[in-house]
């Protein structure tokens, strides 16, 4: 999925008490279908909310913001709701997987919101968590788990229903190194097998490494970076994913 | 700081929060406002049927050899004391144009207002309305005649018509018209109403009296003026203003108290559920200041104070609150009241002291209490404590211990409602109340668990992902849920107590009123002057009632007092035949009123009431001994049947038996029945022009009444429904108080389902789904719970407090509409804070917590 930003501008809205703030400011970035970026900057610099703005999740304050040619700040909620449905994997920092559901159905979530037959999600789910090694696990609740082990099971969640992007805000912020670089293999493996576009936010230049090339964000401006050359020959082009035709697509 | 921090910043920071929080003890003071309120209503209206059926007149002053005017005089001492007296003459005599009888009331009609009610009738005087005109009814030559009685004969105002008292012949002028309504229609038309004063010196009475009525405010002024009376004149109830309606009132007003009651702890649910739900949710900010040095005193005291001032703000909001609905509610009910019944003005309600202490005791310090638990846990949070692993095992060991409390709750309201009463109190009986709402209380986590779980499979089923989603997040906020579900069981618990309550009271008043206004068409001879004169028909008359073509069958009734023990019991007797077959009496033992009658008959033996047999201890196989014209016999009991309109205790025996018993077979009243095809006022009219010449006999038809009556009550009982709307809006209220405030908790989690794709629908879905669990929970719990209340309500204290039960009967269509309605309206309560899915805002779902 291609994502272009045409001149965003996004500032928080200030209480009564504190002035408003200006976050980015006059934003134009182009990142083509099946690249993996990374949007690097120090903490407070904007890459979550440069990083909810592609996902939908926010609206700029101005400027236009395209996925595959798409404006989605012209969409409406229902049609933003279906585009965050089928489209878009999400990883946070936090792994916000839902406590009230184990891990198989948490795994099957986007699947069991598209209605999905029982069937091919069973199918589906079970490959995929093989995938992220925790096939032996499906029954276990989150609380069950181990920060590394929750964090799989969202990448998971975030890869079952085939989105063509992948976002993931700080995905190694909560876990140690050795996790981390597990969880950054694993995206890493995603993306060879895939070739979803993925941005991924992150302060640790350990964690840039492994993306295509970076992104760096400050003072409310972006700044294409150079690449981390190597990965960018490794790409094939012509080999990003389009959606899951069986699921609905965005009108 | 501390108090700036934790308590005055997220006041005005989270308006929302705040505002459900202040909303939520504001509904806890608004129920028991609003109970208290409709009960001061449900309890006048009730007073007012129950005088309007049996008069307000709780004694008379009778006497064999005839009142004499002299005691009234020996009465006007007891003015002060809250008595008061109406003479009455009550006599029959004759319409001489159509030599009919009628019935002269003769009344003080000044002062009579407080006996009986005009609001059931309008005297029409003239068409123009001076005091002249009024003032004519008092002249000497003045009667009032019931305007059906003055059609029917032809008569206008101005009419002559000429009355035969005792021999004395006046021709009087109507000057009144009597429009009767409702029960007033007990006199059949054929009654001259006139001045006390103008009726002595026409009819040669002077002073003379039938009876003076008497409204007696305790027992003890009542022993007082028996003392003043002479010799020859005696206190006696009136006939429908016995003992049982004087319990009947007593009985509304003990159940309505204990309801009020149930109101006070749903309120007490209610704030301390807020309250609670308040402090939880800022455990987080609570570990932070401690890690910043701040002392659990310090933390305790912040939020005490916060529950003190939410508590007084919410208590003032609850009582405007909880007044306006009992106001609106009763309005709203007194618009399909016909207002000629029950003076049910809203206005009329009143805030008394004890109402408005009420209500600030609950809200203020009641928030305050409900407080001190979650702000000593507060207080106690480690920062480091981690919400996950541990909680797990935690909560297995919990809810068996919540069984074994609700079990040993349940155990001792048991063994309480088995204790009897002290000092005449049902203290034990209010007790075990409180200990099955704890007992419910106890068990409501594992209910909303079990009930969660039991819907999970078909939610998925049919709502799919949604419901999963819904039926795990009720046990998932546990703690909040479940006391939610407690203070919604205990609002619908309610709700049943009262339906089971009205639906009771309604059976039990129906059976009364079909004892003291019969349904038959009854023959009387006329009463003289004084109750000396108690008339009777000869035996005779059986012979001419045999050849009336209209008549199915007839039952003679007669009875006497009789010495029993030292007390005198009323031997009643009567055609067992003809009411084994025509008749209906409530029987106790055994079921079939016919084969008690019929084992009576066979073996002469008799029927006692029930107060007989409880004051006697008597059942049926069991003999008595009475004293008949031949001295000593046993007769052996038969049967008991249910008899509300006498407390002396009733002997009833055959007719056949009666008279040889005692020698005696005058009939004092004949019970008709008739055949098919003719209406009972036709009937009426007929059989006093056959018998009323000869016999002075006088024929009532109550069976019109009985409607009106019971039509009296039905409104009385509207009123009574109050109560019930009261609980279901606060269950509705509390409902979506509740569902708000844990949507406002979940914020962050909503907002991540949104992000992966959930739809604003799918949300609400899911939150309207989530409120149909905690609907389904608590009203099954409520049903169970309304259930064992009314139990005890109506077999332990009203059982204590007056020694006998009222019919326990279950309204089934009132109740199944009142869950309904709370359960529909419990899912249009997800409804309302559903709307708040629509603002939530996403991006918080992808920050830090
Ligand atoms: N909801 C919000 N309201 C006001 N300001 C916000 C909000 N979210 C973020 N900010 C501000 O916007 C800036 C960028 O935040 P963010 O995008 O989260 O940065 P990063 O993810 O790079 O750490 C920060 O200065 C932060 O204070
Ligand atoms: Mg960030």
């Amino acid at each position: 999925m291609r994502i272009r930003l045409e001149h965003v501008t996004h500032a928080y809205a200030g209480s009564d008490v504190s002035a408003a703030v200006q976050v980015l400011d006059d934003v134009s970035l182009e990142i083509a279908s099946g690249d993996f970026a990374v949007l690097m900057g120090a903490s407070g610099s904007g890459k979550s909310t440069l990083l909810n703005l592609i996902g939908a999740v926010d609206r700029p304050v101005s400027g236009r913001l395209l996925l595959d040619d798409v404006d989605t700040s012209s969409l409406d909620e229902s049609s933003l709701t279906m585009l965050r449905r089928t489209s878009i994997g999400y990883i946070f920092q936090f792994f916000n997987l839902i406590p009230t559901l184990n891990v198989f159905e948490n795994v099957a979530f986007p699947l069991s919101l598209a209605k999905m037959p029982r069937s091919e999600i069973k199918s589906r789910v079970a490959e995929v968590l093989k995938e992220v090694g925790l096939g032996n696990r499906a029954s276990h609740f989150p609380n069950e788990l181990s920060g590394g082990e929750m964090q799989r099971v969202a990448i998971a969640r975030a890869v079952i229903h085939r989105p063509p992007l992948i976002l993931a805000d700080e995905p190694t912020g909560n876990l140690d190194s050795k996790n981390g670089d597990m969880i950054l293999d694993l995206i890493r493996e995603i993306h060879n097998s895939r070739r979803p576009t993925i941005v991924m936010a992150t302060h640790s230049e350990r964690a840039a490494a492994y993306g295509d090339y970076v992104v760096e964000v400050a003072d409310g401006k972006v700044n294409r970076g150079s690449g981390v050359g190597s990965r960018v020959s490794e790409k094939e082009p012509g080999l990003a994913p389009t959606p899951d035709p069986r699921l609905p697509t965005p009108s | 700081m501390i108090l700036r921090a934790l308590v005055l910043r997220p006041i005005f920071r989270e308006v929302q929060r705040t505002a459900l929080t202040i909303l939520g003890i504001a509904v806890g003071v608004a129920v028991v406002v609003a109970i208290a309120l409709s009960n001061q209503s449900a309890l006048r209206a009730f007073q007012e049927s129950v005088d309007a059926v049996a008069g307000r007149a709780n004694y008379m002053i009778v006497s064999d050899a005839g009142l004499n005017e002299d005691v009234l005089l020996k009465l006007q001492p007891f003015w002060e004391k809250g008595v008061r007296f109406a003479p009455v003459i009550d006599i029959e005599g004759m319409a001489e144009p159509w030599q009919q009888p009628i019935r002269l009331l003769a009344v003080d009609m000044l002062s009579d207002l407080h006996f009986r009610d005009y609001r059931y009738a309008s005297v029409v005087t003239s068409d123009e309305k001076s005091a002249a005109t009024y003032l004519a009814i008092l002249r000497d030559d003045s009667v009032v005649l019931p305007a059906t009685f003055a059609k029917e004969h032809g008569l206008k105002l101005g009419s002559p018509l000429t009355l035969n008292i005792k021999g004395v012949r006046r021709t009087m002028i109507v000057r009144g018209l009597l429009e009767a309504s409702g029960p007033a229609t007990a006199f059949n038309g054929a009654i001259a109403i006139a001045d006390i004063a103008a009726a002595q010196s026409t009819f040669g009475f002077e002073g003379r009296l039938t009876r003076i009525d008497l409204i007696v405010p305790t027992d003890a002024i009542k022993s007082e003026i028996q003392r003043v009376l002479p010799a020859s004149a005696r206190m006696e109830r009136p006939a429908r203003r016995n003992e049982r309606v004087e319990k009947m009132l007593r009985a509304f007003r003990v159940n309505l108290f204990a309801l009020a009651g149930v109101a006070l702890l749903v309120g007490m649910f209610l704030v301390y559920n807020t309250v609670l739900i308040s402090i939880l949710r800022r455990r987080k900010d609570v570990g932070v200041l401690k890690t910043l040095g701040t002392s659990a005193t310090q933390v305790f005291g912040a939020f005490l104070v916060e529950g003190l001032a939410f508590g007084a703000i919410g208590s003032l909001a609850g009582i405007a609150v909880g007044r306006g609905l009992a106001w609106l509610i009763l309005r709203e009910i007194g618009r399909t009241i016909n207002a000629l019944y029950v003076s049910s003005t809203p206005e009329a309600i009143v805030l008394t002291p004890g109402i408005l202490a009420a209500g600030v005791a609950v809200g203020t310090i009641l928030s305050l209490l409900s407080a001190i638990q979650p702000s000593i846990e507060a207080s106690q949070v480690r920062p480091t404590l981690l919400l996950s692993g541990a909680q797990t095992a935690a909560k297995k060991t919990r809810s068996i211990t919540m069984i074994a409390i609700a079990i040993a709750c349940f155990v001792v309201a048991a063994l309480l409602s088995r204790l009897p009463a002290w000092n005449g109190i049902a203290v034990a009986g209010y007790i075990a109340v409180l200990f099955v709402v704890a007992g419910f209380s106890a068990l409501a986590p594992m209910i909303v668990t079990a009930v969660s779980n039991l819907l999970r499979t078909p939610y998925r089923a049919i709502f799919g992902i949604v419901g999963e989603l819904a039926s795990a997040s009720i046990p998932a906020s546990l703690r909040r849920t479940s006391i939610a579900s407690a203070a919604l069981s205990l609002a619908i618990g309610m709700m049943v107590a009262v339906a089971l309550m009205v639906g009771s009271f309604r059976e039990t008043v129906r059976v009364w009123v079909d004892q003291t206004v019969s349904s038959d068409l009854w023959l009387r001879p006329a009463k003289g002057l004084s109750n000396a004169d108690a008339a009777a028909f000869p035996n005779a008359i059986s012979a001419e009632l045999e050849k009336v073509p209209f008549i199915a069958a007839f039952d003679r009734a007669s009875g006497r007092g009789v010495a029993y023990g030292d007390a005198v019991v009323t031997v009643a007797s009567g055609d067992f035949d003809i009411a084994a077959r025509f008749g209906d009496l409530p029987m106790i033992a055994p079921r079939s009123l016919s084969e008690a009658l019929r084992n009576a008959i066979a073996k002469s033996g008799v029927a006692v009431s029930e107060s007989f047999a409880l004051k006697y201890e008597k059942n049926v196989g069991d003999d008595i001994t009475l004293t008949t014209s031949s001295g000593p016999r046993h007769f052996p009991i038969t049967g008991v049947y249910r008899d509300y309109s006498n407390d002396r205790g009733v002997i009833a025996m055959d007719r056949a038996l009666y008279v040889r018993s005692y020698g005696d077979d005058s009939i004092t009243t004949v019970v008709i029945y008739l055949k098919p095809g003719i209406t009972r006022d036709t009937a009426r009219r007929q059989l006093e022009t056959m018998f009323g010449p000869k016999y002075h006999a006088f024929a009532v038809t109550n069976g019109e009444i009985r409607g009106e009556v019971m039509k009296i009550f039905d409104q009385t009982f509207l009123i009574t429904y109050a109560l019930l709307a009261v609980a279901i809006v606060v269950a509705v209220l509390g409902v979506i108080n509740t569902l708000a405030a844990l949507i406002l908790e979940r914020k962050r989690d909503l907002a991540l389902l949104r992000v992966l794709g959930m739809s604003i629908a799918e949300v609400r879905r899911m939150l309207v789904l989530e409120s149909s669990v905690l609907g389904l929970t608590s009203t099954a719990a409520g049903l169970a719970m309304g259930y064992v209340l009314s139990w005890i309500l109506i077999y332990v204290i009203n059982k204590q407090s007056f020694g006998w039960t009222i019919a326990f009967h279950t309204p089934v269509r009132l109740i199944a509409a009142s869950l309904a309605v709370t359960f529909i309206a419990s899912l249009l309560a997800g409804l309302v804070p559903s709307r708040l899915a629509r603002r939530i805002d996403l991006a918080s779902a992808m920050k830090a917590e």
